[in-house]
């Protein structure tokens, strides 16, 4: 082969590489990108039913309506009956700014269209429909209102849900945003520092600090031959690091009850080098820290990467909620309601029915295990230990007349400077009817003090207001 | 022979097939206004195709498949054009059969006359004169000029020159053996395809120009015996696409919209995103044809064919469409390495790069994994004068798949 048939096949592979290219790259964008694309709110194929469809209404447990879409002038126009207090859930739906939120998630069930563009076309010739399905969310509006009241001016979230089906009662995050004048406040909206636009509840990762001593407690109750006598002088060195307790208080002799109860920083993180990372992280892992949650609305993953090389220090750390471990509001709701119920793990549940116009119910969202977190046994001492914790420990800030009520503390510190204030707890104790999981960010006070009261009037509220 | 005629009719009817089946969808699609003008095109589009294939078939000794895979490209393009609006796709069906006929009218004339490597000077007369008579007649659509109006027709001339500058590469390397004796021969060449790729950037024609550039560094690289003129070349053509970065503000705004269209949304960048939409709503089947929204994409029909194609057949029909131009660029790299005539051999050299380039480019653009540069996908987008280039430019191909000079022939056993 001469010189120039040579040249001309690297002209002709060099061809067939852009081609090749070309597939690979439309293959990655179909793969990787289209999603997001497609969700771009200038994509007018989101909007071209929007013109010929009433979007359904949003309504509360109870029937309250809190979004629904009106004609005005031969266009539909949406409106949102609570500014902001649904600003996370519900989101918005508007073509200069697109959908977030359940608007987002649900657009297809709102608009009452299919996925497929085939199944559509035919539906429209058999059955044209001019009106969207209803969503009746789990979320009772009352307690809804009652949250965002106790949270108002504070940053933080909370998530209240039933332990034993899942669903959702309340769940707020603040800052929030009106939904009602975006036009206006859109440029504040996006250039806050501190995000309103985020769902605190489902994304944020918080350290969670003592909150997390729940899951090191059920750790060592499931860690046969552990010593679970502790000698606390208030401090402890552990490979070289000085672990202290809360303002390096002694809390002398201690067994996992009374650790659990004084909130012992130094009693979990020497007996977390005997229970081991393994133990901890699996008790992690069961109660959804690690995995994506499924849920209604975008959730981040809780992370505790116990799989990685860590050193003594780091796992010390991680056992009383410090260091590597971070985690959602959302999934803190989960693993109070995981000790609730005998430690099934039930998956969070926002929109409860789809109803059609003619008022059909067209989905129920029912009651899903996602995990079997531990044993009923286990559960049911660490619930104990949690009652103790409300009667006589760092908890008493939530304590309700002539009831039993489960909870535990947390002060997480960070590297803002000011701990987060964490308390998770559920009550009654002995027929669980609500669970809460409140983080007050950058509160820099206890959790016991600020957190504390907050989740004692939303399971309060609860207990006096749901029949079942 | 024998053989191979035999081997040819069965893609040719599975490409009638196709066709059938595109034309059953369109029916349905059309269900309301279904009439009679719908059934002529189709029943003409099968005609024109499959009556072109067996002539083919008969007349010519050469490469039968270059023109099979062409036929099925017009085939896609005409069945996604008629759906977009049926009066374009009506005139596209014109034509094509105009251009199948100047197909067959390139391949008789290219065999019955010879000498065509010895016109060098009039294939850059030609070109300067089209050239000259744009900037004079032309009119100025989205922003470039490269349209002359007669009538109610308009004609590209940058279409004909690419054919042109085509020839004159090739009559030059024909002939390098007498051109080299003369000192800076291959200089004058550059100097002359540079004044064609500035004119075209006067025009604002960047994707004609780029094309004849790539055109001209391949050839160059393959013939050339100066290599340090491929180096400057680079060089200079790098050099200028940084001048006219700064320089031409058209050229900056290409580029920054293919960095981030999304800042530029309801702007510059309004195109290029709404054909993304247009390919991710598409997904690997597509939505089927009739149930997408191609017509939210401006220039719907002629540069973004591509994404119309993608939404509504998926990226599946996308990638066959590459791959078929794939194989058209190999068969024509085949075709040249075969060719003894060393004229024809360059022709049909350039002509596959011509194929490959251009439609990479315009895949390539509307995808944005290159800059956008609005051109036509050969046989695929609407287009008169585009559609005929790229058949005198097929007839070219085929002409050089066929065993020229007679006296030349060395291997019976070639093909």
């Amino acid at each position: 082969m001469n010189q120039q048939s040579k040249r001309m096949i690297v002209v002709l592979v060099s061809i067939c590489l852009m081609f090749v290219s070309l597939i690979v790259y439309i293959s990655y964008f179909q793969i990787f990108k289209a999603e997001k694309i497609k969700n771009n709110s200038y994509n007018k194929r989101l909007w071209i039913n929007e013109e010929s469809i009433l979007r359904g209404s949003i309504i509360d447990r109870n029937g309250k309506i809190l979004a629904y879409s009106e004609k005005q002038d031969n266009l539909y126009k949406r409106h949102y009956n609570y500014g902001s207090l649904y600003s996370h859930i519900i989101g918005y739906s508007y073509r200069e700014y697109g959908k977030t939120g359940l608007e987002l998630q649900y657009n297809n069930a709102l608009l009452n269209i299919n996925e497929n563009a085939a199944i559509n076309e035919i539906k429209n010739i058999v059955a044209p429909s001019s009106e969207g399905n209803t969503l009746k969310l789990t979320i009772d509006h009352g307690l809804q209102e009652k949250a965002r009241a106790l949270l108002k001016g504070k940053k933080g979230s909370i998530v209240a849900m039933n332990p034993k089906t899942g669903e959702v009662y309340a769940m707020v995050s603040m800052p929030d945003f009106d939904v009602t004048n975006l036009k206006e406040n859109w440029k504040q909206i996006v250039e806050d520092t501190n995000s309103p636009l985020l769902n605190r509840a489902t994304q944020g990762l918080y350290t969670p600090g003592s909150v997390f001593k729940v899951i090191t407690t059920m750790a060592a109750l499931e860690t046969s031959n552990l010593n679970t006598k502790h000698e606390c002088t208030g401090s402890t060195k552990i490979d070289g690091y000085v672990f202290k307790d809360y303002s390096g208080k002694a809390h002398g002799t201690l067994n996992l009850e009374d650790a659990l109860v004084k909130s012992c920083n130094t009693y979990f993180t020497e007996k977390s080098l005997d229970i081991g990372k393994d133990k901890i992280g699996s008790m992690a892992d069961k109660f959804m820290i690690n995995s994506k949650i499924p849920f209604d609305l975008p959730t981040k993953s809780s992370t505790f990467p116990y799989k990685e090389n860590l050193g003594k220090t780091d796992i010390a750390a991680a056992s009383i909620g410090q260091g590597k471990v971070l985690v959602t509001p959302l999934n803190m709701a989960m693993i109070a309601s995981g000790i609730a119920s005998g430690g099934e793990i039930v998956k969070p549940i926002l929109v409860k029915e789809i109803i059609s116009p003619g008022g059909k119910v067209v989905k129920t969202n029912t009651t899903q295990t996602l995990s079997q977190g531990t044993d009923i046994f286990t559960a049911n001492e660490t619930k104990n230990m949690m009652v103790e914790v409300v009667k006589r420990g760092t908890g008493t800030g939530a304590k309700i007349n002539n009831m039993r009520v489960a909870g535990k503390t947390g002060t997480a510190e960070n590297p803002s400077g000011k701990s987060h204030a964490w308390f998770i707890g559920f009550a009654p104790a002995d027929d669980p009817k609500i669970a809460v999981a409140v983080v007050l960010e950058e509160e820099g006070s206890t959790g016991g003090k600020s957190a504390a009261p907050i989740a004692r009037d939303i399971m309060l509220y609860g207990i006096n207001n749901f029949k079942d | 022979m024998l053989r191979k005629t035999t081997s040819a009719k069965v893609p040719r009817n599975l490409l009638f097939l196709f066709e059938i089946l595109a034309l059953l969808l369109l029916f349905v699609y059309q269900k309301d206004e279904l009439d009679k003008f719908t059934f002529i095109t189709g029943i003409g589009l099968i005609l024109v195709i499959y009556i072109s294939n067996f002539i083919l078939l008969k007349v010519s000794t050469g490469d039968n498949y270059i023109f099979l895979i062409v036929t099925m490209l017009i085939s896609i393009g005409i069945i996604m054009i008629y759906r977009i609006d049926p009066g374009l796709g009506l005139r596209q069906l014109i034509w094509i059969s105009l251009s199948i006929l100047i197909f067959f009218l390139t391949y008789f004339i290219l065999k019955k006359i010879k000498g065509w490597e010895n016109w060098i000077k009039l294939y850059a007369i030609g070109s300067y004169t089209l050239f000259l008579l744009t900037f004079i007649l032309g009119s100025r659509t989205k922003g470039a000029i490269n349209w002359i109006r007669i009538g109610r027709f308009g004609f590209q001339p940058a279409e004909i020159i690419k054919l042109l500058l085509i020839f004159l590469i090739s009559a030059y390397y024909t002939n390098f053996e007498k051109f080299k004796e003369k000192k800076y021969s291959s200089y004058y060449l550059m100097l002359v395809v540079y004044s064609f790729i500035g004119l075209l950037f006067l025009q604002k024609d960047l994707g004609t120009a780029l094309i004849f550039y790539l055109i001209f560094i391949a050839l160059q690289y393959i013939y050339e015996e100066d290599r340090k003129l491929i180096l400057y070349n680079i060089v200079l053509f790098s050099m200028g696409g940084i001048l006219g970065y700064f320089m031409f503000n058209h050229v900056k705004i290409r580029f920054e919209t293919w960095i981030d269209p999304w800042k530029y949304i309801d702007r510059q960048g309004y195109q290029i995103t709404q054909s993304l939409f247009a390919i991710a709503e598409g997904g690997f089947f597509g939505s089927g044809l009739g149930l997408g929204y191609p017509d939210f994409i401006p220039e719907v029909h002629t540069d973004f064919i591509f994404s119309a194609i993608c939404e509504e057949m998926g990226i599946f029909t996308g990638i066959g469409i590459i791959m078929l131009f794939l194989i058209l660029v190999y068969r024509g790299f085949k075709i040249a390495m075969n060719q003894e005539n060393q004229f024809f051999k360059i022709a049909a050299l350039g002509i596959s790069i011509l194929f490959g380039i251009q439609s990479f480019i315009i895949f390539g653009g509307v995808l944005k994994m290159i800059p956008l540069t609005g051109i036509t996908i050969p046989f695929v987008s609407y287009g008169g004068t585009s559609m005929l280039s790229s058949f005198i430019a097929l007839g070219i191909l085929q002409v050089a798949s066929e065993e020229l000079d007679m006296e030349e022939i060395k291997d019976e056993s070639t093909e």
